[in-house]
């Protein structure tokens, strides 16, 4: 076990170096600079202050010697400054992660709360109406643009009923607990409501083919009442596949909500990230995208984790994380 | 016949059809669907324009059949290529096993954390006409195919390296090996084959995927550039006009809807169809 | 009955400043968070907007577009001794410039604003490792002197008419800064307090200071008890930023806005759409400003050498049209690089009217006098086929340039659309010229010399860096003279006449096809006043002491 997680730990660092390494290359590819882009929105800067500006940020040097500097700094745990914000990394991202943290968490345990119970129903209740319109709405969820979706129900909830904010977070001085969480249940339901039927469908696949299963018949047979079979053995071996999907949704969403995020205007991680990638900032860019890698791969060694966890037939012998 | 077998039809039938006989349906009607009509701008569902008009006075309906067109195209020659690389890597690194399949699984991990924006980014700079593209209005189009094939193999390859994982084991490949068949024959009449299901469903899924992809590509600005339509682009550029000409978002917004939905339909459909343990 | 009454007054107490009783906090919305709140670092028109309400520069425009004061006592002039004309070491002339502070003036930690606040400015201005990323400014000042406390002296390198505009010179707090900027001038930019120490009232001269900041999403400010000027009306001011104009409309609907400023918030057909719904909630106002859309054409585009083709693209363009129908004819058709709200904007510039038949004979004229498949050529085969590109994902320029794309197509001249995003655009295509036709927008100040953008000295090439704004490749020698001289010119009217000549060339030669100068949507709340726009880079919000309700 133990031996096993050090072996994934080490890859995950090889895969994380070679990111790094390709994520820095390819901002490096990126046409125009930012001392470029500073220029060309202001006509007052002469081709002395190009030439200063470009030489005080590093950027006359050869791509590779810079990132060489990079990661020799962040071996010694210097993450760098930001360019466009002039503050170290964490203090920059700082807070734009706890927004994106309460974000994913809040429409993660929603999605699965509303997910899960759906995909049962459905598995237990095959080919009857109710199976029916979980598929359909499990099908319609997957299906709908996100900013579509977020716009529809600002327009509703906002401004025609006018229940609650259309803007994801309160201003200073009146974001208390509750207001903060008034202003999330638009965001978050977005969120949930397109990954939910997600995981209806794999939750109804999974709960139908262990229903399916000889031991679950025989638990039947001997007795045992249907709620009891449902949510006891169906639902412990049917979250196992169910587990890698819910992880990978997981990671997914921490870079992954942009659309939500800038429609709702909540600065998190999408958001950052992507100002920080239009902005050439190396170093703010670099910082989250390998934490959204490292995220990725932290939930898939999690799905293993839980793999283990529900079905102890499954040991760690089955390697990489790459489902058969 | 089923009923999701009717359903999805109902809905992909229409849509591939708006698809093919767009221009021809234009002839017909005698309408260029690029038209500007400033005098006719925002005008709302009448006989003449069952489905509205646009900002530029432009016929929806008109637009939304060349958008079924534009995002078709996208979604399925993206999933095809997506497809192809996937199934390539997924059958070496499940047929050989070993180091080729650590590094190939390896790099599929780091694709998968790769950004998208900065390849788009560098995509969008790169002159087509420099690449042999005739056609410039197309450029959007190639290059979003290209990001979804860049970035969606690696889903394919683990699908298929873990069927053919499965199917090496099976007798009639041992048999095969036995006989001395070339690895390379082994993989492409034995193995591949075999692993038709799970590709195809694969690839359907993806042709869903990259359609709601490229209206998230639009909602940045990032995807097909107009005056070509496509459902992406209607749908960000009607979302301005949201009160004043509600009809512009949903249809575009619908026909994403519907399609997507019935292409899933469509591949739950075909998994079940031939899953052979049914 | 009673029930009737106590609900009546629970819906007026949940209504509430709705109803004409006192406000006291305004929230603005607008569409892009500062990234830093440093005054020099990098230019950013959400980081101004910001700190006009916070900060007050020597000068600024007014909104009649204006020279005034606002920092000091009286604006120095030639005419009342405040400046003066003095010989340089190396034999040239300069300009003294003296500003004399307002006694009062303080900043939000009660330390009266001083002379050397101002050196302080200079200094890390002209620090070529500051990370200033426009030090053009400060160099041209040769020394900054306290004469007393509240005396600066500035000794400009030369003589030119803007030589009292210190508009874009922002004081900074000797006594909070100088420590932080001595110790390090490298690394200053990060261990400024505006960044570090935000919330420091020791950074603010003007009605208010910024309290709270959320990254991303809102600034707060709230009233500086030591300004010295008109006291404010809100106590409170929060500035939040929605990027989606299509949420910030959603926003300003439901009410978590009261004002979406003018000139970083709605699209101008977002507005118009908006005042045809909700005309009695909101004052519509569409200021035209000084952001000049127009079209460049390269000049290297050997089809574009000829300038009967030039003009034949004008006259083939129903640019009234256009603005009528897409604009309500809100933003006015330009006539040049000068906006016509602007003193010295010359109306008797050339005007190319719509005229399909004039724009075909042009053209025959230059040689494109047979027509194949719509399109026409020359004799040699060259076709009048162009790509057209500019900045992908901005909805109205996409909408403009499709509209001209069907008006050409009628005059047998074929343009491709290629946009593309923001970032490649200007980054690359734009500044190393790589486009046939580019249509994008300058934003400048009142009366500001198109030095950058119309001098021959100014075409990017790849030997200065890519540097200058000169993209259609203008090199006109009349253009050149122009320019050196209206800069030296301090009579007005002698300046007039030249600014005249250079608008007439600008326009006879058609180097570039000018639009219309886009308007600013105020969309301005019933019962808020005190809201002037100024169409200009000095926003209304340096005026916000003045905002208040009806």
């Amino acid at each position: 076990m133990i031996r096993h997680a050090g072996a994934r730990a080490l890859q995950g660092l090889l895969v994380l170096f070679a990111a790094s390494f390709a994520i820095y290359m390819l901002l490096g590819l990126m046409p125009g600079d930012p001392i470029d882009l500073m220029a060309s929105g202001n006509p007052n800067i002469t081709p002395e202050d190009v030439q200063r500006l470009r030489e005080l940020h590093g950027l006359d040097r050869p791509l590779a010697a810079r990132y060489a500097d990079w990661l020799f700094a962040l071996l010694q745990g210097d993450l760098g400054y930001s360019r466009i914000f002039s503050k170290p990394i964490l203090a920059t991202v700082g807070p734009y992660l706890a927004n994106t943290a309460w974000l994913m968490l809040a429409s993660f345990v929603l999605a699965l709360a509303i997910g899960l119970p759906l995909g049962l129903l459905a598995a237990s209740r095959r080919g009857g109406w109710l199976d029916a319109a979980i598929n359909g709405f499990a099908f319609v969820s997957a299906a709908v643009p996100t900013f579509w979706l977020g716009l529809l129900l600002i327009v509703l909830f906002a401004v025609v009923l006018g229940w609650l904010p259309a803007s994801a977070l309160p201003p200073p001085g009146a974001d208390g607990f509750w207001a903060r969480a008034q202003a999330l249940i638009l965001p978050v339901a977005t969120l949930a409501l397109v990954e939910a039927g997600e995981y209806a469908r794999h939750m109804r696949a999974a709960a139908s083919e262990a229903l399916a299963q000889d031991w679950i018949r025989t638990a039947r047979a001997k007795g045992a009442s249907p709620s009891r079979v449902l949510w006891g053995h169906v639902l412990r071996n049917a979250l196992i596949p169910v587990a890698t999907v819910a992880a990978l949704g997981f990671g997914g969403l921490f870079s992954g909500a942009l659309v939500t995020e800038t429609i709702f205007a909540y600065p998190g991680m999408g958001k950052l990230i992507y100002d920080a990638i239009l902005a050439s900032d190396f170093n703010l860019a670099l910082a989250c995208l390998l934490m959204a890698a490292l995220l990725v791969i932290m939930a898939n060694f999690a799905a293993d984790l839980v793999y283990a966890a529900l079905d102890p037939r499954i040991g760690f012998s089955r390697g990489g994380g790459d489902e058969p | 016949m089923r009923l999701r077998t009717l359903v999805a039809s109902a809905i992909l039938l229409p849509a591939l059809c708006a698809a093919l006989f767009a221009p021809l349906l234009a002839t017909l009607v005698g309408y260029d669907a690029g038209a500007v009509d400033l005098m006719q701008r925002y005008a709302p569902p009448s006989l003449a324009h069952p489905l509205g008009t646009d900002e530029l006075g432009r016929d929806v309906a008109m637009r939304l059949a060349f958008g079924a067109r534009v995002s078709l195209t996208v979604g399925i020659a993206a999933a095809l290529a997506a497809a192809s690389i996937g199934t390539a890597v997924g059958l070496v690194s499940g047929y050989a096993g070993g180091r080729v399949d650590a590094v190939l699984m390896r790099m599929t991990d780091a694709v998968l954390s790769l950004p998208v924006l900065p390849v788009l980014i560098v995509l969008a700079a790169v002159d087509p006409a420099k690449l042999g593209l005739p056609d410039a209005d197309a450029a959007g189009l190639w290059r979003i195919v290209a990001i979804v094939a860049a970035f969606g193999w690696p889903k394919v390859a683990r699908l298929v390296r873990a069927a053919t994982l499965a199917l090496r084991a099976r007798d009639f490949v041992r048999a095969a090996e036995a006989l001395g068949a070339s690895p390379a024959r082994i993989v492409l009449a034995h193995i591949l084959p075999n692993c038709a299901a799970p590709i195809l469903v694969a690839t359907a899924l993806a042709v869903g995927g990259t359609i709601l992809f490229e209206s998230v590509l639009s909602f940045l600005g990032l995807g097909i550039q107009p005056p070509l339509p496509s459902w992406g682009n209607m749908l960000t550029g009607a979302q301005e006009t949201i009160w004043q000409a509600p009809w512009l978002a949903l249809w575009p917004g619908l026909a994403i809807l519907l399609t997507v939905a019935a292409i899933n339909l469509a591949a739950d459909d075909l998994q079940e169809r031939l899953d052979p343990r049914r | 009955m009673r029930l009737a009454g106590l609900a009546a007054a629970a819906l007026l107490a949940l209504l509430g400043p709705a109803h004409g009783q006192a406000r006291d906090t305004l929230t603005v919305g607008i569409t892009q968070f500062p990234a830093t709140l440093h005054p020099m670092i990098d230019s950013m028109a959400a980081k101004t907007y910001v700190l006009h309400m916070a900060r007050r520069p020597l000068t600024t425009y007014d909104k009649d577009w204006k020279l005034v004061c606002l920092l000091c006592v009286e604006l120095p002039t030639f005419e009342n001794g405040g400046a003066r004309r003095v010989p340089l070491p190396d034999g040239k002339e300069g300009a003294e410039v003296t500003f004399r502070l307002p006694a009062d003036a303080k900043w939000g930690d009660g330390t009266p604003v001083v002379a050397k606040d101002a050196i302080l400015a200079w200094e890390v201005g002209k620090h070529p490792r500051s990370g200033v990323a426009s030090g053009e400014g400060y160099r041209r000042i040769l020394k900054v002197e306290a004469r007393d406390e509240k005396t600066i002296v500035f000794t400009n390198d030369r003589v030119t008419f803007s030589y009292n505009d210190f508009s874009q010179f922002d004081l900074l707090p000797d006594h909070i800064e100088r420590a932080r900027f001595e110790a390090d001038p490298e690394t200053y930019r990060r261990r400024t307090a505006f960044d570090t120490d935000t919330t420091n009232p020791a950074l603010y001269n003007g009605p208010y200071r910024i309290v709270a900041v959320q990254p991303g999403a809102s600034i707060a400010l709230e009233t500086n008890p030591h300004w010295h000027g008109a006291k404010p009306h809100f106590r409170r001011i929060v500035v939040r930023v929605v990027e989606n104009t299509a949420a910030l409309e959603a926003n300003l609907l439901s009410g978590s806005i009261d004002y979406v400023a003018g000139e970083l918030g709605f699209t101008l057909d977002q507005a118009l759409a908006l005042e045809k719904r909700q005309g009695q909630r909101f004052d519509f106002n569409y200021v035209p400003s000084l952001l000049y859309e127009h079209i460049d054409l390269n000049q290297d585009v050997p089809a574009f050498k000829d300038r009967r083709v030039r003009q034949a693209l004008l006259h083939a363009a129903d640019r009234e049209g256009l603005v009528r129908q897409l604009f309500e004819g809100k933003q006015p058709v330009a006539r040049a690089f000068v906006n016509p709200r602007d003193s010295i904007f010359a109306a008797d510039t050339p005007v190319y009217a719509f005229d399909l038949a004039k724009a075909q004979a042009l053209l025959a004229e230059a040689g494109y006098d047979r027509v194949v498949d719509g399109i026409r050529q020359n004799a040699a085969g060259e076709r009048l086929s162009f790509e057209f590109g500019t900045t992908a994902g901005n909805r109205i320029r996409e909408t403009v340039q499709q509209v001209l794309q069907s008006q050409w197509r009628r005059a047998g001249i074929e343009v491709r659309i290629r946009n593309e995003p923001a970032r490649v655009y200007f980054g690359e295509t734009l500044r190393q010229r790589r486009f046939q036709m580019a249509m994008y927008a300058w934003f400048s100040s009142p009366e500001s010399v198109p030095r950058t953008t119309l001098h021959s000295e100014s075409i990017p090439t790849e030997a200065n860096g890519w540097a200058g704004q000169n993209q259609p490749g203008i090199r006109s020698a009349a253009m050149d003279a122009d320019i050196d001289a209206v800069e030296r010119e301090l009579d007005p009217a002698a300046r007039k006449v030249i600014w005249a000549r250079m608008q007439k060339l600008y326009a006879e030669e058609a180097w570039v096809l000018p639009l219309y100068y886009r308007s600013d949507p105020f969309v301005v709340p019933k019962w808020l006043a005190g809201i002037e726009p100024t169409g200009h880079q000095y926003y209304s919000s340096l005026r916000v002491e003045h905002w208040r309700p009806r």
